[in-house]
């Protein structure tokens, strides 16, 4: 057996291989070479042991300096220039925004109902937001984000007009189905915004839509122009009463459907525990009610069950067999507990980033 | 030279060297190292040059074997390159990936008496070679005005793509992940395939003129019949892989710790989860993790895991070792790094702590019964054998359905269990749309995807009515005109050039 340790060759000539550490390796690469400038092995084996201690003194260094320039580089994984243009950003509170990104074979593409995946640069996590507009004339998509993840709350930093997203993708599952003659379209929370492109759709195909949006109070609101364009009735429901019904969204829920006793479906997009309150409320009046689920996702393909959700007796992966489905049917717990799941590695990642952009 | 037989070539295998098994469990460098020269020279000594090659017909490409070989023995290791690039496209990633035991070196007859020649490790010393060297076997290409759709950047969509390339077409290769590859990119570790071979694969095909764009969804953002209606594709084809996991219906899968080994992978691959919170994507392997399966796969999400900081990895399966269908080498790898295996094993029930996490598997103790149609004997639980294993994580690899999304978007006929249906040819039910690799197989293999996207190739050429050089393609002359990668210069003359 040859003892060839750290040893490898290269057109006939030995070198030295010595691993960086998986932490130093988008500075150092995979690992430091260096040739013996020898052919033969007895006296590469010789030169070796010197060499491999040079390359580690090497390794050691950066791993200092590393450690004390980590904060700054950290903030700053840079702009990938050739990724997705954002042009325009407006904020509506301090935790959502909307970012209109230039992506003009997927605003002629979208539909009411369908998610993209985005990725904020290099080092970033696949996130899934449902499309909130879509301008096919001006080429362009909206996204409407909550800042409460280590993930949202950078985009929430680093998102300006004239930055990019790394990645774009979608858009992805199955457009909502149209055909209902009236309509309530319930958006709450995270939802509000997504539920906007729906409503508008229905109307357009003649349905009769009532609209009931959440948020916590009147500053808060957003978007109150286009729902009212698009909306028969629009129910503005404040956690503190500040505007329109005090309450939640399933008030204004139980509102519409003891006044429209035609209702044919009903639309719930928001966080799942409103999903869920919808879905009871509207059990006792045995309407058709959809609701749009936000698992976890990796990546929106189908390729890896990461997203996959109780329907009735089947499992589903929520972003190639939905992301719509029946809400009587959905299990919510679940939902609830699998969207859980990384809750303390979101959190560490938080801090973590906290402590270096400080 | 005199002839060799059996008794004259070197009896042993060359040694490759190896990372040592409890270095390597900690990190994610390869494994193998490859041949050094002389190893690669004493292994090349130990083929017969067989007039009738067993191998060459069992190889998915029929890779010209004892050839290649011989120009190593000749130390001309270019031309070595050369015989291998015209029927792979990716020898430094199917030298390492193939199941040789099964093709190339299960047939070869030194293998009757000694070990068989190291055909894959010798083709991956060349195809690494080829890399450190830059060298590429770009072909004179005359443009021939036709525009062809590749749907897929996986073994299937990368190989087809190069052929078209060749021929002279305008190829584009559409992903819809933010990176190329397919299961190279995602699913294989880099211990078992670095992503440096993956990159500078593509970069060859990058350098025939193949353009890939990436974060492109088919079937969502332009449908199949778009891309042959609307955005003026001549022919299309279909590599998407067989993406969408199994699991086996048993309580508890929902639970939190339960995922598949797709998601392990893509986390830990594509998206560095192993090094978060460098990297924003999170891992959360517990510590004693189960994986279900006994494939490849299954070898790969053990061996990441016990990578990833698992302290105790442990593989069930409900057959033995012998049924086992993981390459021998990387079963006896993962043991040597500390993974345990349980033969003869199946879960029943996943079992919840109070938090919906995992808790523990029900398992059953299985024994072996008659053969089933597959010809492997079929498992039977031992009555009464129920006892609880305690894990946190469990990890389902027991194969993967048809990725459906073509399918919901386009009028492509399917077969019952989803996979696109194609003929011999390769050709589906809508003209100019061809289909290979894992989308029309079944799960498969890397080189078989290849040859699926190669064999489309040739039907795309004649269903557009490109003069198919490869099928005269003749070996190059001494000192005559090179006609590498099967394309013959004179041949250029027959091509036939789209009239816009
Ligand atoms: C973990 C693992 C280990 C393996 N190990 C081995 C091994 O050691 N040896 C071996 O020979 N084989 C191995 N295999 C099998 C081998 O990788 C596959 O057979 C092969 O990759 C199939 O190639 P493909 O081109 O058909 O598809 P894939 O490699 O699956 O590529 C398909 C690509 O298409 C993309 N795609 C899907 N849908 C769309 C769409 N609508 N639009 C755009 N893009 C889309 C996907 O994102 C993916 O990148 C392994 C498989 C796995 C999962
Ligand atoms: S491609 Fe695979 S089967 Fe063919 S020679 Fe290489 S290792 Fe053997
Ligand atoms: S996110 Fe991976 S399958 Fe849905």
């Amino acid at each position: 057996m040859y003892d060839t340790k750290y040893l490898f060759q290269r057109n006939e000539i030995w070198w030295v291989k010595v691993a960086v550490p998986r932490s130093l390796r988008d500075e150092l690469g995979y690992d430091l070479r260096r040739s013996l400038h020898t052919r033969n092995l007895a006296e590469a084996r010789e030169k070796r042991d010197r060499v491999v201690e040079e390359l580690r003194q090497m390794i050691k260094e950066s791993a200092a300096a590393e450690s004390s320039g980590r904060a700054c580089r950290e903030s700053m994984v840079p702009d990938d220039e050739n990724g997705f243009e954002i042009l325009a950003r407006e904020d509506f509170s301090d935790v959502t925004f909307l970012l209109e990104v230039d992506a003009p074979l997927m605003s002629k593409a979208a539909k009411p109902g369908q998610f993209v995946i985005v990725i904020l640069h290099e080092r970033g996590e696949r996130i899934p937001l449902t499309i909130a507009d879509f301008d096919a004339d001006k080429g362009t998509i909206s996204l409407v984000i909550q800042a409460v993840g280590k993930s949202t709350i950078e985009m929430q930093q680093r998102c300006r007009a004239g930055t990019h997203l790394h990645a774009l993708v979608g858009p992805m599952g199955y457009p909502s189905e149209l055909g209902a003659k009236k309509i309530v379209c319930v958006g709450g929370g995270l939802g509000v915004a997504p539920i906007f492109p729906q409503l508008r759709a229905f109307k357009e195909s003649g349905a009769y839509v009532v609209g009931v949006v959440g948020f916590r109070s009147k500053e808060l609101i957003f978007w109150e122009d286009k729902f009212e364009k698009y909306c028969d009735e629009l129910i503005v429901c404040t956690d503190d009463g500040s505007v329109g019904l005090e309450g939640r969204v399933t008030l204004g829920l139980e509102m519409a459907l003891k006044e429209h006793a035609d209702v044919d479906r009903v639309i719930a997009i928001g966080p799942p525990i409103m999903m869920k309150a919808c879905a009871d409320t509207t059990l006792p009046y045995g309407v058709e009610t959809i609701v749009s689920m936000n698992p976890i996702v990796v990546d929106g393909t189908g390729m890896c069950g990461g997203c996959r959700v109780s329907v009735g007796d089947e499992i589903k992966f929520a972003c190639v067999d939905g992301p719509e489905f029946d809400a009587h049917k959905v299990n919510f717990d679940e939902l609830m507990s699998r969207l859980g799941r990384y809750k303390d590695d979101e959190s560490r990642a938080l801090d973590d980033w906290k402590e270096m952009v400080s | 030279m005199a002839k060799k037989t059996i008794r004259t070539i070197p009896q042993k295998r060359a040694e490759m060297p190896v990372q040592d098994p409890v270095a390597r469990a900690g990190n994610f460098e390869e494994v193998a190292l490859g041949f050094s020269l002389e190893g690669a020279l004493v292994e090349s000594e130990r083929c017969l040059v067989c007039p009738k090659p067993n191998c060459v017909p069992a190889c998915p490409v029929n890779i010209d074997i004892p050839g290649f070989i011989v120009e190593i023995s000749k130390k001309n290791y270019r031309g070595a390159y050369d015989i291998l690039t015209e029927s792979t496209l990716l020898p430094a990633i199917c030298g390492r990936v193939c199941p040789q035991e099964d093709q190339c070196e299960g047939v070869c007859p030194v293998g009757e008496t000694l070990e068989p020649v190291a055909i894959g490790r010798l083709e991956r010393w060349i195809g690494d070679m080829a890399i450190a060297n830059s060298w590429r076997n770009t072909p004179p290409i005359a443009p021939n005005g036709f525009k062809i759709g590749i749907v897929g950047s996986g073994p299937a969509g990368m190989a087809c793509a190069a052929d078209m390339a060749k021929a002279g077409c305008d190829v584009t290769v559409y992903e819809a992940l933010h990176q190329a590859g397919g299961v190279l990119r995602y699913g294989i570790p880099e211990f078992r395939l670095p992503n440096e071979v993956l990159d500078a694969e593509l970069e060859n095909l990058k350098a025939l003129g193949v353009k890939i764009e990436c974060n492109v969804l088919v079937g969502r953002l332009f449908t199949i019949e778009q891309m042959l209606d609307e955005l003026g594709f001549d022919a299309v084809f279909i590599g998407t892989g067989a993406g969408y996991p199994s699991f086996m219906g048993i309580q508890g899968e929902s639970l939190n710790g339960v995922l598949s080994a797709n998601e392990l992978l893509t986390r830990c691959n594509l998206m560095g989860a192993t090094q978060f919170p460098r990297y924003d994507t999170p891992l959360g392997l517990g510590k004693r993790v189960a994986v279900i399966g006994s494939g490849n796969t299954a070898m790969d999400a053990l061996r990441v895991s016990l990578r990833a900081d698992a302290e105790e990895v442990y593989c069930l399966y409900r057959r033995t070792r012998a049924e086992s269908p993981a390459r021998v080498e990387e079963v006896e790898h993962a043991e040597e790094e500390g993974v345990r295996f349980e033969w003869l094993t199946a879960p029943v029930e996943i079992l919840a702590d109070d938090n919906s996490n995992v808790r523990a598997l029900r398992c059953q103790r299985m024994e072996l019964g008659e053969p089933d149609d597959s010809g492997r004997r079929r498992p039977v639980p031992i009555e009464g054998s129920e006892y609880e294993f305690e894990v946190d994580t469990v990890v389902y690899a027991i194969g993967t359905n048809a990725n459906p999304i073509i399918g919901q978007t386009s009028k492509i006929a399917l077969n019952k269990w989803g996979y696109i249906e194609a003929d011999d040819k390769l050709a589906t039910s809508m003209a100019g749309v061809y289909a290979g690799g894992d989308i029309v197989t079944g799960a498969a293999t890397v080189i078989l995807a290849m040859g699926t996207g190669r064999q489309a190739a040739r039907s795309m050429k004649s269903y557009l009515g490109i003069r198919d050089s490869s099928a005269v393609y003749q070996k190059p002359q001494e000192n005559g005109e090179a006609s590498i990668f099967g394309i013959d210069p004179t041949e250029r003359a027959h091509v036939r050039v789209r009239v816009a």
